[in-house]
C-alpha cells in the first residue's frame, strides 16, 4: 500500500480522528481528506507577489503541511493542507532582487488573522454597526445581481460606482471591462498618499505620466525633496537595494545623499546632510540650486528643454530665484544653497527626488515641476544614474488620476458638488474594494454621512474595517496568497515586469477571489457586460492577457503557449530587458508655474504650526495597522510600539512645558484629537508631526479604538489638478491636557522603566 | 589530511548601509515563533524583539543627525551569559554559537542580568498566538513556554539544514549559503553573515575593513559581530 493511499483510507476510517481526539471533546474534529499532494515536513518554494502595497515585489512563500481546522460543508473539521510559513523575496524578481521590507515580511498575518471574515456576511443591525447574519455565496450573489438588475431596468446604470484601492495589470482591465460595458463610470481609486500629482508632473514635463525610478545605484549625488524613499514611498525595496550599493556597493566611490525636510524621517535619518527648509519651500530650494547652476555655467547641457520652460522666469536665468533673495523665504543659508548646488554640478550623474508632503498641498504640482526642471537642468533625466521610467508592457494600464478633469472620491459620492449633473448622478449602489476612506479622509469630508445616504453598498475587502463595516453585502476576497494575482509595476525596475503568479496556498475560509465573483455576476447579468468578460475564472483571464507577452522580445523561450504559461509561473513572472519606453509625448500647455514658498494653508491666526502627516514605516498609510507583528515592531525613530504620538521640537515643547509622554491635544479648524507628546530633536519649531496609522474605529482587534487618526482633522483640501487629498496644508494649536502613555521599546529594555526615567 | 578549521560563524553588519527600516526586526519574528506580548505588556518593556534597530539621536535641531544600530546576541566568544547559568542552559556551542536550551532553562534570568548588550528575553507568560496565527509557526523552530529565556540563535536551524543537505550532497558549505532571516530579508544588505574562520568569506574580508569595530568590545566579551562604522562623505574623495 502507497503512503498515500493508507493516509486517505485512515482518513475516511476516522481513525486518526480517533487517536487524536482522546478526552479532548473540542478537539474532536472530523478529518477531511486533503486536497493537494504533501510531502510531510518539506518545504516547497512558491512564487508569489506581495500586494500590501503597489510597488508589486515578487516573493517566494514557503509552504510546509498543518493541520488546519476548516469548515467544509458547513462542517467544521480538520484537514492537512499547505501552510504558508514565511515569505521571502524572490531573488529572480526585478523589484525585490531578493529583498523584503517590514511590511512585506508581515503579510503571513493578513491570510491567518483571527479576525478575517470568513463567509459572505449581510448585514443585521443598523449601517455601520458591525452585525451580520452568515449567508451562502450564492445567496449573495443573487442579492448583488439582483441589485444591480434593478438598476438597469430603471436605466441607472451609471449611478453604480466601484470604490478601490489603485488597480493595475490584469485586475484593473477586467473590472474597467465590467463596469463599461454595465454602464457604469470608471472605478474610482483611493489612497491617502497617491501619487497623482508626481504623475501629473511628470507628464508635463517629460510626456510620462508616471511615477519614476530612479536609478540611485549609479547616482553620484541624491537630493530628496520629502520623499520617503526608503521608508514607504515609490518603490521602497527596490530604492533600499540600490542606496546600499550607491553608499558600499563601488569600490572607492560612495554617493553624498542630502535630505530637505522639515522633520528628520527614516529616509534623512541616512542622509550625509540633513537640510529643514521651510515646509513649502523645497521648490524655490530646488530653483534656487538651478539659479546658481545657470548663472555659475556649471551644467553642460544647453537648458533644461520642455521641464525649464514650464517654469515661470527660467529662460531669464531664474533672476527671482538668487541665494540671497530665497535664504530668508527657505529657512537654509545663501552659502549652503551655492554649496549646494556646486556639489551636484560637480557630481553628476546626480538626482533629485521629490514626493510627500511637498506635494500634497493645493499647490503641490508646481513643486514637483520646479524639481523635474533641476533634473532636466542637470541633464539626469532617462540616463544612467538619474530619473528613468520603467517601461510598461501591454498587460499595464496607465492610471486613471491624469485626466484633466479629475473626479475626486468626494465629488463622485455626492460630498462636493459635481462639475455636471448629468454625468454623475447620485450613487445608487456602491462596490468597495479594499478602499478604506471613512479613515483615509477627514472628518471635514463627512463621508460617513455620505455612505449613510448611499442605498446599497457591497464590499469585497477580506476585513471589516472603518469603511467596509458600512457594508450591507459583504463578498469576502481570499487573501492574496490563497488567489491568483497580478501586478504590473509602475516603477521600481529599469526594465518591463509582470507578476503573475497561483495562489500559494488553498483558502482556508469561506472566500472567493474578487475577480471570480465578479465574473460570475458578468455572467449571470448576460448580454454586453458577459460578452466583454468571456473568461469563467481569473485564472483563465490573467493566461489569455499573458499571450500577448509570449511575442515580446526578450521574452521567455518557449514552443507553446502553454509552456510559455507555466515557465512564467514558475519564475513568478515576466520581465525583458528589451522594451523600450513608449515615445514621450508632452501635453501642450501654456501654463507657466512658479513654486510658492509657504503651503497654502486653510487657517493661520491662533493656529501656529504645521501639522505634518508622516506615513508608518510600519502600518503604511494605516492599512496595516491590523497586523500583530507590525504593531509591536518599533517605530525606527520613536521606537514607539502599539501606539500614536505626537512629534514636537525640543525646544518649543519646553516653551510650552510640555515634556516627554504628555498627554497633548492637536486641535485644527476641522476636529481634534489627543495623543502623548514625543519630543523630538528632529523636527523644525514650527511642525507638529504625527505618524498616520492608529486611529480605526473598527479594524480587527489589534486596531481597532488604538490611538489617534490625524487625518481626521485634516482640512477638506484638494490638489486641484488632480483631485489627490492635500493632506500637508493643516494648521493646528497644541495644548498639554494632562499624563499620557507612551510605550517605547528604546527607552524601556530594562524591566522596570520607571527607575530609569 | 589536514583537520578542517572549526566553523566560526559570525555576522558583519554595515551602518553605511542600514537604513533601519526594521524588515529584519519583522523576519525574525516570522522565522523564529516570536510572541507579540501586546500593548500592555509591550508598555513595561516585555516585548520581545530578538534583533532591534537602536536610534541615536546626535546634535541639536537644525544639525541634528540620527544613526541606526541593528543589534541582537553577539554571539561572544568570551560570553557573560554563560557561567552564570546554573542549568548550563545557556552554554557555548563548538561552532562558537551562544546556544540556549530551552528544556535546561528553569528562568533564573541570571543570563539576561549578566548580558550588557540586553539582548535576552524572558517569556512573562506562555505565548498566545490567537487561531489562525498558529498556523504560521515555523515547525523547525520550537516554540518557547512561559518561564524560558530566549534570544537571537544567528537562525541556528537554517544553519544546521545546510549543514545537513551539504553532508548529503558530500560537498562543503559554500559562503553566502545560510542566510539568517534578517540578513536575507535586508535589501540593503546591512548584514552579511558567515563564517570567519574561512579566510576567503565575506565576513572575513569585512571584518579586516578600517571601519570595523564591536560592541562594549572594552568589556572583553569578545562578540562576533562586527561593526562597520558609518562614513560621512567629503568633498573632493569621490569625484
Amino acid at each position: 500500500m502507497e503512503r498515500r493511499d493508507f493516509i486517505k483510507i485512515s482518513a475516511i476510517t476516522g481513525a486518526t480522528a480517533a487517536l487524536d481526539s482522546c478526552g479532548q471533546p473540542d478537539v474532536q474534529l472530523i478529518r477531511f481528506i486533503p486536497e493537494e499532494e504533501l510531502m510531510p515536513g518539506v518545504a516547497t518554494w512558491k512564487p508569489s507577489i506581495c500586494t500590501l502595497c503597489p510597488a508589486g515585489c515578487g516573493t517566494l512563500v514557503k509552504v510546509m503541511d498543518g493541520d488546519a481546522e476548516v469548515i467544509r460543508n458547513g462542517t467544521l473539521g480538520i484537514m492537512k493542507m499547505g501552510l504558508a510559513k514565511k515569505i521571502e523575496g524572490n531573488p529572480k524578481h526585478p523589484i525585490s532582487q531578493g529583498k523584503l521590507c517590514p511590511r512585506g515580511q508581515a503579510m503571513l498575518q493578513v491570510t491567518y488573522h483571527p479576525d478575517r471574515i470568513k463567509g459572505p456576511l449581510k448585514r443585521t443591525g443598523p449601517r455601520g454597526s458591525g452585525q451580520f447574519q452568515e449567508i451562502s455565496w450564492d445567496d449573495a450573489i443573487k442579492e448583488l445581481v439582483a441589485k444591480l438588475q434593478e438598476l438597469q431596468a430603471a436605466k441607472q446604470q451609471a449611478s453604480l460606482s466601484f470604490l478601490t484601492n489603485p488597480l493595475r495589470g490584469q485586475r484593473r482591465e477586467l473590472i474597467e471591462r465590467f463596469l463599461s460595458t454595465y454602464g457604469a463610470p470608471p472605478a474610482i481609486a483611493f489612497e491617502v498618499f497617491d501619487e497623482a500629482v508626481l504623475r501629473r508632473a511628470n507628464e508635463l514635463s517629460f510626456g510620462r505620466p508616471q511615477v519614476p525610478t530612479y536609478d540611485l545605484a549609479r547616482a553620484n549625488y541624491v537630493i530628496g525633496f520629502g520623499a520617503d524613499f526608503l521608508g514607504t514611498w515609490n518603490s521602497p525595496v527596490a530604492q533600499a537595494v540600490a542606496f546600499g550599493k550607491m553608499r558600499q556597493g563601488r569600490p572607492g566611490q560612495r554617493t553624498k545623499f542630502v535630505m530637505v525636510e522639515p522633520r528628520l524621517s527614516q529616509t534623512g535619518a541616512n542622509a550625509d546632510e540633513w537640510i529643514p527648509a521651510r515646509p513649502g519651500s523645497e521648490g524655490i530650494l530646488a530653483l534656487g540650486l538651478a539659479h546658481v547652476i545657470m548663472k555659475e555655467k556649471l551644467h553642460t547641457g544647453a537648458a533644461a528643454g520642455r521641464a525649464g520652460s514650464l517654469i515661470e522666469g527660467w529662460s531669464s536665468g531664474l533672476a527671482a530665484y538668487s541665494p540671497q533673495e530665497i535664504a530668508p523665504r527657505t529657512g537654509v543659508t545663501a552659502e549652503v544653497i551655492t554649496r549646494l548646488a556646486r556639489e551636484l554640478a560637480a557630481h553628476t550623474p546626480a538626482v533629485a527626488l521629490i514626493g510627500g508632503a511637498p506635494l500634497a498641498t493645493p499647490d503641490g504640482l508646481a513643486r514637483a515641476l520646479a524639481v523635474n526642471a533641476l533634473n532636466a537642468l542637470l541633464d539626469s533625466v532617462e540616463k544612467p544614474g538619474g530619473v528613468l521610467f520603467t517601461p510598461q508592457p501591454p498587460m499595464a494600464q496607465p492610471q486613471p488620476a491624469t485626466t484633466r478633469h479629475p473626479e475626486s472620491i468626494a465629488e463622485r459620492l455626492g460630498l462636493l458638488a459635481p462639475k455636471d449633473s448629468r454625468e454623475t448622478p447620485p450613487v445608487a449602489a456602491l462596490l468597495l474594494d479594499q478602499a478604506n476612506p471613512v479613515f483615509g479622509l477627514g472628518d471635514a469630508w463627512k463621508i460617513r454621512d455620505a455612505l449613510q445616504r448611499i442605498p446599497f453598498i457591497a464590499s469585497f475587502g477580506n476585513f471589516l474595517d472603518d469603511t467596509s463595516v458600512f457594508a450591507d453585502l459583504v463578498l469576502p476576497d481570499h487573501s492574496p496568497l490563497e488567489s491568483w494575482v497580478d501586478s504590473t509595476p509602475e516603477a521600481g525596475a529599469q526594465h518591463a515586469v509582470v507578476s503573475i503568479a497561483a495562489p500559494a496556498v488553498r483558502p482556508l475560509h469561506n472566500t472567493r477571489a474578487m475577480l471570480d465573483v465578479l465574473l460570475d455576476v458578468a455572467h449571470r447579468l448576460g448580454g454586453p457586460v458577459a460578452d466583454a468578460l468571456p473568461w469563467k475564472t481569473y485564472e483563465e483571464a490573467l493566461k489569455t492577457g499573458a499571450k500577448a507577452l509570449q511575442a515580446l522580445p526578450g521574452s521567455l523561450a518557449a514552443k507553446d503557449s502553454d509552456e510559455f504559461w507555466n515557465k512564467l509561473l514558475a519564475q513568478g513572472g515576466w520581465w525583458s530587458t528589451e522594451i523600450r519606453p513608449a515615445p514621450a509625448r508632452p501635453p501642450e500647455t501654456r501654463q507657466r508655474f512658479a513654486p510658492v514658498g509657504a503651503a497654502r494653508a486653510d487657517h493661520k491666526e491662533d493656529s501656529p504650526f504645521c501639522f505634518l502627516l508622516c506615513a508608518s514605516p510600519l502600518l503604511s498609510d494605516g492599512s496595516l495597522a491590523h497586523l500583530p507583528w507590525l504593531q509591536e515592531t518599533p517605530d525606527p525613530l520613536s521606537t514607539a510600539m502599539w501606539s500614536s504620538w505626537v512629534e514636537i521640537n525640543t525646544k518649543t515643547a519646553e516653551r510650552l512645558g510640555i515634556k516627554q509622554g504628555d498627554q497633548v491635544e492637536v486641535e485644527s479648524q476641522h476636529g481634534k484629537l489627543q495623543a502623548p507628546a514625543l519630543i523630538n530633536p528632529g523636527i523644525a519649531p514650527d511642525v507638529i508631526a504625527m505618524p498616520v496609522g492608529q486611529g480605526h474605529t473598527n479594524y480587527t482587534r489589534y486596531a481597532s479604538g488604538r490611538g489617534a487618526n490625524p487625518i481626521s482633522i485634516l482640512a477638506p483640501m484638494v490638489v486641484p489638478e488632480t483631485g489627490s487629498l492635500a493632506w500637508a496644508a493643516t494648521r493646528v494649536k497644541i495644548t498639554k491636557v494632562g499624563e499620557g502613555k507612551l510605550a517605547l521599546f528604546g527607552a524601556e529594555l530594562r524591566e522596570h522603566p520607571h527607575e530609569h526615567r | 589530511m589536514e583537520p578542517k578549521p572549526q566553523k566560526k560563524w559570525a555576522m558583519v553588519v554595515d551602518l553605511d548601509r542600514c537604513t533601519g527600516c526594521e524588515a529584519c526586526v519583522v523576519a525574525c519574528h516570522a522565522e523564529n515563533n516570536i510572541p507579540t506580548v501586546g500593548a500592555k505588556e509591550a508598555a513595561i518593556g516585555r516585548a520581545m524583539h530578538w534583533i532591534r534597530v537602536e536610534r541615536y539621536y546626535e546634535g541639536e535641531f537644525p544639525d541634528v543627525r540620527a544613526k541606526f544600530r541593528p543589534v541582537f546576541c553577539q554571539q561572544c566568544d568570551a560570553a557573560p551569559c554563560e557561567p552564570v547559568c546554573p542549568t548550563y542552559a545557556s552554554y557555548h556551542t563548538s561552532e562558537g554559537l551562544n546556544g540556549q536550551v530551552y528544556n535546561r532553562c528553569i528562568g533564573t534570568r541570571y543570563c539576561a542580568n549578566a548580558c550588557p548588550y540586553n539582548v535576552r528575553f524572558f517569556n512573562f507568560y506562555n505565548p498566545v498566538w490567537e487561531k489562525p496565527l498558529h498556523l504560521q509557526l515555523n515547525p523547525d523552530v520550537s516554540v518557547r513556554e512561559v518561564g524560558v529565556m530566549e534570544k537571537c540563535t544567528f537562525c541556528v536551524q537554517r544553519i544546521k539544514a545546510a549543514e545537513i543537505d551539504a553532508q548529503a550532497e558530500k560537498r562543503e558549505l559554500k559562503d553566502g549559503e545560510i542566510q539568517p532571516a534578517c540578513a536575507q530579508t535586508c535589501a540593503p544588505r546591512a548584514l552579511v553573515f558567515g563564517d570567519l574562520n574561512d579566510p576567503a568569506s565575506e565576513v572575513a574580508r569585512l571584518a579586516k575593513s578600517n571601519r570595523a569595530t564591536r560592541l562594549l568590545e572594552e568589556l572583553g566579551t569578545q562578540p562576533k559581530v562586527i561593526y562597520l562604522e558609518r562614513e560621512s562623505w567629503h568633498d573632493g574623495e569621490n569625484s
